[in-house]
């Protein structure tokens, strides 16, 4: 069969990701974890884990099911396995959370959790890639964002390994020293790997596709894309071979300094494509998706920037941190809230009117969102992600806090725009609900449905 | 369309007795999409046609002074048409009784446009339309409807067209 259909879970990965990124925001703003604390104390640990795994995690992996299809036309192989690596995601990342505030003292210290909650984490993170590279496989040529996608696999694979590791000389289950060894050095490896690696380097690819494909601009394979993913590929060897000599005792600082070089002249490309997407666009006005995806990317070379001025060692004040933070927050945080805000809305309109199209009059896609207010909520929120960043270069932690709550408003005033979406609640009344139509479930799959 | 060709000539190498098919591969790996390769050799080389006809190039053979050969090898434009699984013999459907042009319509749009034709026409009368790209939501709901579908892109890459047999009803109508 050709074409593509709506994932059944993805809905169910999305409200979990909100709910991790909530949880993760009252935290962070009540002075639980970085930067209330050092960011390799066990109570950052958590925070950082319950917005790398637990927001952007199950974001990134419940978007993969709905859109790798979209990028070869095929639909997902092995699909039945969404529900039980959705369920594996979230009980690894208890464990793991668990593990951590027994190292903080908060919960009795169990020291077999963590390597246990890394084991299924891992276990759920291949379940992910076996759906994902079974369904590029089918794909002859891949597509370049397919191609992106795929490297972006590869860095998984090295998240999710060397965070296993971590766990063994973490919890105190050995004292090997080359476990030992890469504890004390290879955690910046692991967050380049996560976060640049398997994050943003998927995101990139994906853009490609979904930014043309709003925007009503041509969709070619330009060299500078190519030369993107090159680029990225590089830093992405160059930060596997550090984090590998990271347990034999060698600093890896150096190969994150090149990686991070190579990741920097990457994205700056990247933002000269994005430039050329829009100017080339079809479609004159941009919709708030596409704006607040524009707003991201800026962040993402501004992050960049930063890391690299965080290099001049003369500096009196940290920014490499703060750049971390905006990387989170500015760029893929923003980037996905951006997107969530037109895949929610336009996978409620598909599940629901897709049956009765041309039978009945239904309303856009557009019609399922409050346009209006919701810029309200991104203006907000990427204005609280600057300040943030600024307080933490600063280091005013208390005004810090406070700009996490407003971070944690504005995210909480989209999870409840998005609600709404699904709700179909401010949908005119006499298209709402029309015969045939089917009222889509707030989070959960309708098991009537034909799409898997 | 003309073709670019990159040269390779590979009289030298037999004449100082080398054996010139690892060049030869070597020169077709490295030829960009759509580019084919103009090989210059002291005789015609058949066995070389095989292999590049696998490979997805045609051969035009053009004899020069002195009994040497210039063989044009040309990359086949390969027109891979999707073709629905309900459909059947899209070669003898009559021609399209509507034409659409959706290319400069935002997604979703042109699948809803299509849909609502198609709802209105007789089972047997064919659509044609012209989209900005592939419309993978739409179809398994045409198949779901009955209807056959086949589509292309354009050569360019930039205009998805599909041809559209309404069909009699599907198993969700």
């Amino acid at each position: 069969m050709l074409g593509a259909t709506l994932s059944r879970w993805t809905m169910s990965y999305f409200a979990a990701a909100l709910v991790c990124l909530v949880a993760g925001l009252i935290l962070t703003a009540s002075g639980f974890g970085y930067p209330s604390t050092a960011i390799e104390a066990p109570e950052s640990l958590v925070v950082i884990h319950l917005f790398a795994i637990g927001w952007l995690g199950l974001l990134f992996a419940g978007s993969l099911l709905q859109f790798v299809p979209v990028l070869v036309s095929r639909p997902l192989e092995m699909p039945h396995l969404s529900l039980p690596v959705l369920l594996l995601t979230i009980t690894g990342l208890g464990l793991l959370l668990a593990g951590f505030l027994g190292l903080a003292g908060i919960l009795p210290l169990w020291s077999w959790v963590l390597p246990l909650g890394g084991a299924v984490l891992a276990l759920a993170f291949a379940g992910l890639l076996w759906m994902v590279t079974r369904t590029l496989a089918t794909a002859r040529p891949m597509p370049l964002p397919a191609k992106f996608v795929a490297l972006g696999c590869a860095a998984l694979v090295g998240v999710a390994a060397s965070g296993l590791l971590l766990t063994l000389p973490l919890s105190g289950l050995t004292a090997n020293q080359y476990l030992v060894g890469l504890l004390l050095e290879a955690a910046p490896s692991h967050a380049y790997l996560g976060l640049v690696g398997w994050m943003t380097i998927t995101a990139i690819g994906v853009s490609y596709r979904l930014l043309t494909m709003f925007l009503l601009s041509p969709e070619r394979p330009r060299m500078t894309s190519r030369a993107v993913g090159w680029l990225m590929a590089v830093g992405l060897a160059m930060v596997a071979f550090g984090t590998v000599l990271a347990g034999a005792g060698t600093s890896p600082t150096a190969t994150i300094y090149v990686a991070t070089a190579f990741g920097g002249i990457a994205v700056l490309i990247y933002g000269l494509d994005v430039h050329l997407i829009f100017r080339e666009r079809k479609r004159k006005s941009a919709e708030m998706n596409v704006l607040a995806s524009l707003a991201a990317v800026a962040m993402l070379i501004a992050c960049f920037a930063l890391f690299g001025a965080s290099t001049m060692s003369d500096l009196p004040i940290d920014l490499a941190r703060p750049a971390a933070y905006l990387f989170v927050f500015g760029w893929l945080t923003g980037l996905g809230l951006g997107q969530l805000y037109k895949i929610v809305a336009f996978m409620t309109w598909l599940e629901c009117y897709g049956p009765v199209l041309g039978r009945a009059a239904v309303p856009r896609v557009q019609e399922l969102v409050n346009e209006r207010r919701s810029s309200t909520w991104f203006l907000l929120y990427f204005g609280a992600t600057v300040a943030a960043t600024v307080a933490l270069i600063a280091d005013t932690p208390a005004m810090f806090r406070w700009l996490a709550l407003a971070q944690l408003a504005a995210v909480c005033a989209l999870a409840f725009e998005f609600t709404q979406a699904r709700r179909l609640a401010i949908v005119p009344q006499a298209v709402r609900l029309p015969k045939g139509a089917i009222h889509p479930r707030l989070f959960l799959p309708s098991f009537k449905g034909s799409s898997q | 369309m003309t073709t670019e060709f990159k040269e390779l000539d590979v009289r030298p190498i037999l004449r100082d007795g080398g054996e010139p098919f690892e060049e030869i591969m070597k020169a077709v790996a490295t030829l960009q999409e759509g580019q084919g390769l103009r090989l210059l050799a002291p005789f015609r080389p058949q066995p070389l046609f095989r292999v590049m006809d696998s490979k997805g190039f045609d051969h035009e053979v053009f004899e020069l002074e002195g009994g040497h050969f210039e063989v044009r090898f040309t990359p086949r434009m390969e027109e891979t048409v999707a073709v629905s699984d309900n459909a059947i013999s899209p070669a003898l459907w009559p021609e399209p009784s509507v034409q659409l042009d959706l290319s400069d319509l935002p997604p979703p749009e042109p699948m809803q446009q299509i849909l609502a034709e198609a709802e209105g026409l007789e089972p047997g009368k064919v659509i044609f339309a012209v989209l900005s790209r592939e419309p993978l939501f739409l179809f398994p709901e045409l198949t779901r409807r009955g209807h056959q579908w086949v589509g292309n892109y354009d050569q360019a890459g930039t205009a998805y067209r599909i041809m559209i047999r309404v069909g009699s009803g599907g198993s969700n109508a």
